[in-house]
């Protein structure tokens, strides 16, 4: 395939605008969100709704109280993790659309160990579980980085495939290996309450999970601009070609990218199993690779735009639930923005008056 | 039939493509048949019946021959191809003009004479009056020069117009009725075929130079530090995935404290050898070393690390990365090494420093370090990465088309510091289109032809008339013009 | 087995509209990852209009047209916007999921009375034939439509202007602008005829293998499509046995399913397939390049 490479987002709008280049991020970041916010109002509008009503309640259910904020940001973790794998695939010019599946299958090794290993300290338990997540997400990754590497097979479709391979998979682990006794639906034994990830703050979702993706991303950024490795993922993704000139092993920097970018998915869905949901169910993922993209993109890669990129997603998705408990508005609502955004942040807005001129 | 011939970048192209609409003059006009006109487009071009013939073929690969030939016009039957029609007009254009095709094979199975030969035939299809052909044998071997020539000479006769460039002067004198030679974009001189000989048309060329002083001379080369040869290519030979032999034989040595100039045609196989003795491609045949050290096996990185700088042609695709800061650039490929890195990680503010220190000693004006590269000037860029690569103390420094798009004073600096490297030892493999950087710089000048050396001129200041000649001979079964 | 085969040429059919679909468009140059979006919405149009009007053929219209103005966008966002038409194709399936879902209010699943579906024909001769038979007959007109499609394609691609111009804009836009014809034109036309048959595929799974609608009915099948032109070439005939194939084993798993076999493993099958044809397809185009530098 010869369309262009997903690290091209990262092509900084300040060459073009001239402004610094947080300036132009931000900027480059707004216009899609704001386009996606008057699209949606259209949609509500259109239904009988307010639109400026709905958008107030759905801002207060995300932001209004610290009980609000809580629900937001335990509803960003998992889309930190998910933006945070997608943007690691991403900029090295890897399109790892497969996250899903290692988080799904992530979060099951955390569920299981987590129910089987009752007998260690959770000190103990609590990072095993961890690992092993993450290790089973990069394992997951791992066929779909050589089929790349050492084939030339397109990683979207591959990626792609296997997220559907993986919730089978899981679905059929969990409805039959793992199914907890006399549970009528899809799901494993509670995890042991030492495996519990401890809270923070007052409600039930908001765990140590928060700060895991927090210094997941800051060992991101850490690793991406200070190390020697991190340096080539940039040059890799960005321009391969000079890259190879350079002496860079393009291809070996896109598969080590895709292991690593399971590996996050991987204890994401670890982190989420233990946090949030303490065991392992069918629909365990809704979405969250796919959202991860989104994420991935309005940051444009970048490990620091990914924590309010997530955030507003998480708030998305914490405020349209509530909402739709209180007014039947649709959860789904939160599908169009999403989608919108992704659409418009793949575009190249920027600059985009000045190329028609030249065209014209 | 007018011949058009030029050194490399004399503006040949420039002009044939301003005939074609490819591109717009910014003075002058075009005369059609005693009218001038304005072609803006190459639609436009093709219905005064104007076609051209370009170096690289417009033919779609995947497609057949016969669908080539009609793409744009083709005939049509109660809304659909009439291929049986089409079928008919190219045996016909085929018997007019004496060239028989293969039309049901796909373009990318053709040899490339057929190619050619079915770029011409869709010329005369769309009824064009004037062809234009932009070095048409530079990829042909000797028996199929002369059926293009037989070809060429039927069109002529049958009344239509041929303009083409070449370099190869013995086939020009042989074919054309008229020759033209431009330099440095004007026109010198137009002369009737009859009146020229190989010798006039070089000297017309080349130009009346004064002799060009040899910077070389000048500095004298230091001993070699190694018994080594900075690089030994031997044999080595190219076939690419369409089939076509690119290097043919090549063998190739440039000494510690050498300057080597490579001096051919574009498109003789230049690019090709830089990419084997680089290591981004795989040669079919045939060993590099650098520094007494076989690479043949190893990737650029392997080969960096024996000793092997670069300075790409491509300054924005290869050179640089635009996109990122100066900073990255400068520590491009030493991003491992000990001054940069420790353990993986890059030392706080080493890349500053050392990004810094090449900024500084290559006198790269930029605003600051975190500028992205894609905004200096040519010549920064090149001394950018200069610094760059020199700042790895290479053995061997293969360079090519340093002062492409580089100011005066920033092409001086540049020649400097090539004869700087010649001083201290290092092995320079200089590519370049300019003949003049050329003789001033190179102790001598190995000139490609068709993908295998065609020769060597020595040094210092070398002979750029024999330079030309051995560029411009034609390995083609045409007798030598008595 | 002879329902394995039955219902496997039927459950085909979606899977070579929407493959179709993307083959035209892969041909003029653009990889249309959305064409699980663009099923959807041609599946929620068909029930929806073929219920309010009692006719299924008005419902595989609204289909065909639902697929068009999906199309329509999504070129807008890839050619003019200057979108990276894989990330803005998968923003464009979530889009579409989103509104759809939005629309049915939760519901999850559309089942209106009144819906009306296209018939099965039997062909009473051929049915009897012992393979063949329970493969061709029995089928509904969008299926044996269908059929001819293929041909017909293979057919127009070489044989009429528009195709021959699709398959050298698509090739090499480079060369279709120094001949003068209009790029642009072509791959907006190549999409919207892409979404024009994924609509219309959608509309053929949930009128005439389901009939109803449900958001999670297409299950990828837009992906299987695109994996087919993949491994087809973007060959008409090939692609369309990659669709044969791939429902043929849609179809074995259904079976054992029903078997006993757990379903969820069972329904991996298909997507393992798809993976394991590309990775076979890579190989084997691997092989004559080795031989040749050999």
């Amino acid at each position: 395939m010869s369309t262009a490479s997903p690290a091209s987002v990262e092509r900084g709008a300040s060459l073009r605008l001239g402004l610094p280049g947080f300036a132009a991020a931000l900027l480059r970041a707004l216009i899609p969100i704001a386009i996606a916010l008057v699209v949606g109002a259209i949609l509500l509008a259109v239904t009988g709704w307010d639109p400026i009503s709905v958008y107030r309640l759905m801002a207060q259910e995300a932001f209004g109280d610290w009980a609000a904020w809580q629900g937001t940001l335990a509803a960003a973790t998992p889309l930190l993790f998910c933006g945070l794998a997608t943007a690691i695939a991403f900029r090295a010019g890897a399109f790892n659309v497969g996250v899903d599946g290692s988080f799904v299958l992530g979060g099951l090794a955390a569920a299981w160990l987590g129910a089987e290993l009752t007998g260690l300290s959770g000190w103990l338990l609590i990072p095993l579980c961890m690992i092993a997540a993450a290790i089973v997400g990069g394992l997951w990754s791992l066929p779909a980085a050589l089929l790349r590497t050492r084939l030339g097979v397109d990683e979207v479709v591959s990626t792609l495939m296997l997220n559907y391979v993986a919730i089978g998979l899981a679905s059929w682990i969990v409805n039959s290996l793992l199914l907890a006794n006399g549970s009528a639906n899809s799901a494993s034994d509670p995890i042991a309450p030492q495996a519990q990830l401890p809270t923070i703050g007052s409600q039930a979702t908001m765990t140590i999970g928060l700060v895991i993706a927090l210094v997941a991303i800051v060992l991101f950024a850490l690793w991406s601009t200070r190390s020697s490795s991190g340096f080539e993922l940039r040059l890799a993704g960005l321009n391969p070609r000079f890259a190879e000139a350079t002496g860079i092993d393009v291809l070996k920097v896109l598969g080590g990218a895709m292991v690593v970018s399971g590996l996050v998915g991987g204890l994401g869905g670890g982190v989420h199993a233990l946090g949030v949901v303490h065991r392992f169910v069918d629909g365990f993922s809704p979405g969250y690779g796919f959202t991860g993209i989104a994420v991935a993109l309005l940051a444009r890669n970048g490990a620091w735009g990914l924590i309010p990129a997530a955030v507003l997603f998480g708030a998305l998705a914490s405020a349209g639930a509530t909402v739709q408990l209180i007014s039947a508005i649709p959860l789904d609502i939160v599908d169009v923005l999403q989608g919108t955004i992704t659409i418009l942040a793949a575009a190249q807005l920027v600059g985009l008056w000045r190329r028609r001129k030249a065209a014209a | 039939m007018h011949a058009l011939v030029g050194e490399n970048g004399a503006g040949k192209t420039t002009l044939m493509r301003m005939l074609f609409g490819l591109d717009r003059p910014t003075e002058g006009t075009v005369v059609l048949d005693d009218a001038p006109v304005a072609l803006a487009s190459p639609a436009d071009a093709a219905a005064r019946g104007i076609g051209m013939v370009h170096q690289e073929f417009k033919l779609v690969d995947e497609l057949t021959a016969l669908e080539n030939l009609v793409l744009g016009r083709e005939p049509m039957r109660r809304g659909r191809i009439d291929w049986a029609a089409a079928r008919e007009q190219a045996r016909e254009l085929a018997r007019e003009s004496g060239a028989g095709l293969d039309w049901d094979r796909p373009v990318a199975e053709l040899p490339v004479e057929a190619r050619q030969r079915l770029e011409i035939l869709r010329l005369l299809h769309r009824r064009a009056d004037v062809l234009i052909l932009d070095e048409p044998t530079a990829v042909l071997g000797p028996a199929q020069v002369d059926d293009l020539l037989e070809l060429l000479r039927g069109l002529r006769d049958r009344g239509r117009t041929i303009v083409f460039i070449s370099h190869k002067l013995r086939e020009v004198l042989q074919l054309a009725d008229t020759v033209s030679v431009l330099r440095g974009g004007r026109l010198v001189e137009t002369l009737p075929a009859a009146a020229a000989d190989r010798d006039t048309l070089v000297t017309l060329m080349v130009g009346e130079r004064p002799p060009v002083v040899s910077l070389a001379h000048q500095r004298a080369a230091a001993p070699a530090h190694s018994p080594a040869p900075a690089l030994a290519a031997q044999s080595l030979g190219l076939v690419d995935r369409d089939g076509r032999r690119r290097l043919d034989d090549v063998d190739l040595t440039v000494r510690p404290g050498e300057i080597v100039g490579l001096a051919g045609v574009a498109g003789n196989g230049q690019d090709e050898l830089v990419e084997t003795l680089v290591g981004l491609r795989r040669p079919t045949s045939g060993t590099v070393a650098i520094d007494g050290r076989d690479v043949t096996a190893r990737s650029v990185a392997g080969r960096r690390r024996a000793g092997l700088g670069f300075i790409p042609a491509d300054r924005r695709g290869e050179g640089l990365a635009i996109d990122s800061s100066v900073a990255d650039n400068a520590i491009a490929g030493l991003h491992r090494s000990d001054r940069v890195a420790r353990g993986g990680w890059l030392k706080p503010g080493a890349r500053e420093r050392v990004a810094q220190a090449i900024v500084d000693a290559y006198q790269v004006r930029c605003a600051s370090l975190k500028l992205a590269a894609g905004r200096l000037s040519g010549g920064n860029q090149q001394r950018l990465i200069m610094g760059r690569e020199l700042a790895r103390e290479p053995r061997l420094l293969i360079v090519s088309q340093p002062t492409r798009g580089v100011d005066v004073k920033g092409a001086a600096y540049i020649h400097g510091q090539l004869l700087a490297l010649r001083e201290r030892g290092v092995g320079v493999l200089l590519i370049s289109e300019e003949l003049d950087e050329l003789a001033a710089l190179s102790d001598r000048v190995v000139v490609i032809a068709g993908g295998r050396i065609a020769g060597e001129v020595a040094g210092p200041a070398p002979d750029l008339n024999a330079v030309g000649a051995l560029m411009t001979a034609a390995p083609s079964g045409l007798k030598e013009a008595a | 087995m002879n329902q394995i085969l039955s219902s496997a040429a039927l459950a085909a059919t979606p899977l070579i509209l929407a493959a179709m679909g993307g083959l035209i468009n892969r041909r003029g140059g653009i990889v249309n990852i959305a064409l699980e979006g663009k099923m959807l919405l041609g599946a929620v149009f068909a029930v929806l209009v073929s219920a309010s009007t009692g006719s299924w053929v008005l419902g595989m219209v609204a289909a065909g047209v639902a697929g068009l103005v999906g199309g329509a966008v999504f070129t807008f966002c890839v050619t003019r916007l200057g979108a990276n038409e894989i990330l803005a194709g998968l923003g464009f399936n979530t889009l579409a999921a989103g509104l759809i879902g939005y629309a049915l209010k939760d519901r999850g699943t559309y089942d209106p009375s009144g819906i009306s579906v296209p018939p099965q024909l039997h062909l009473p001769l051929i049915a009897d034939i012992p393979v063949l038979g329970p493969i061709v007959s029995d089928k509904d007109p969008v299926t044996y439509l269908t059929w001819l499609l293929v041909p017909l394609l293979a057919w127009a691609l070489v044989r009429t202007r528009a195709g021959l111009r699709l398959r050298a804009a698509g090739a090499s836009q480079d060369v279709a602008h120094a001949l003068g014809l209009r790029g642009l034109a072509i791959r907006d036309a190549s999409t919207l005829v892409a979404g024009l048959l994924a609509g219309l595929g959608g509309g053929q799974l949930a009128l005439a293998l389901v009939g109803l609608f449900n958001t999670g009915m297409v299950a990828g099948r837009g992906f299987i499509a695109m994996a087919a032109f993949y491994f087809g070439r973007a060959r008409p005939l090939p692609t369309a046995i990659g669709c044969a194939l791939f429902a043929l084993f849609d179809a074995i798993q259904i079976r054992l399913q029903q078997d006993g076999v757990p379903t969820q493993l069972v329904s991996t099958i298909p997507y393992l397939v798809v993976v394991g044809v590309l990775a076979f397809a890579a190989l084997s185009a691997r092989r004559p390049a080795k031989e040749a530098t050999a």
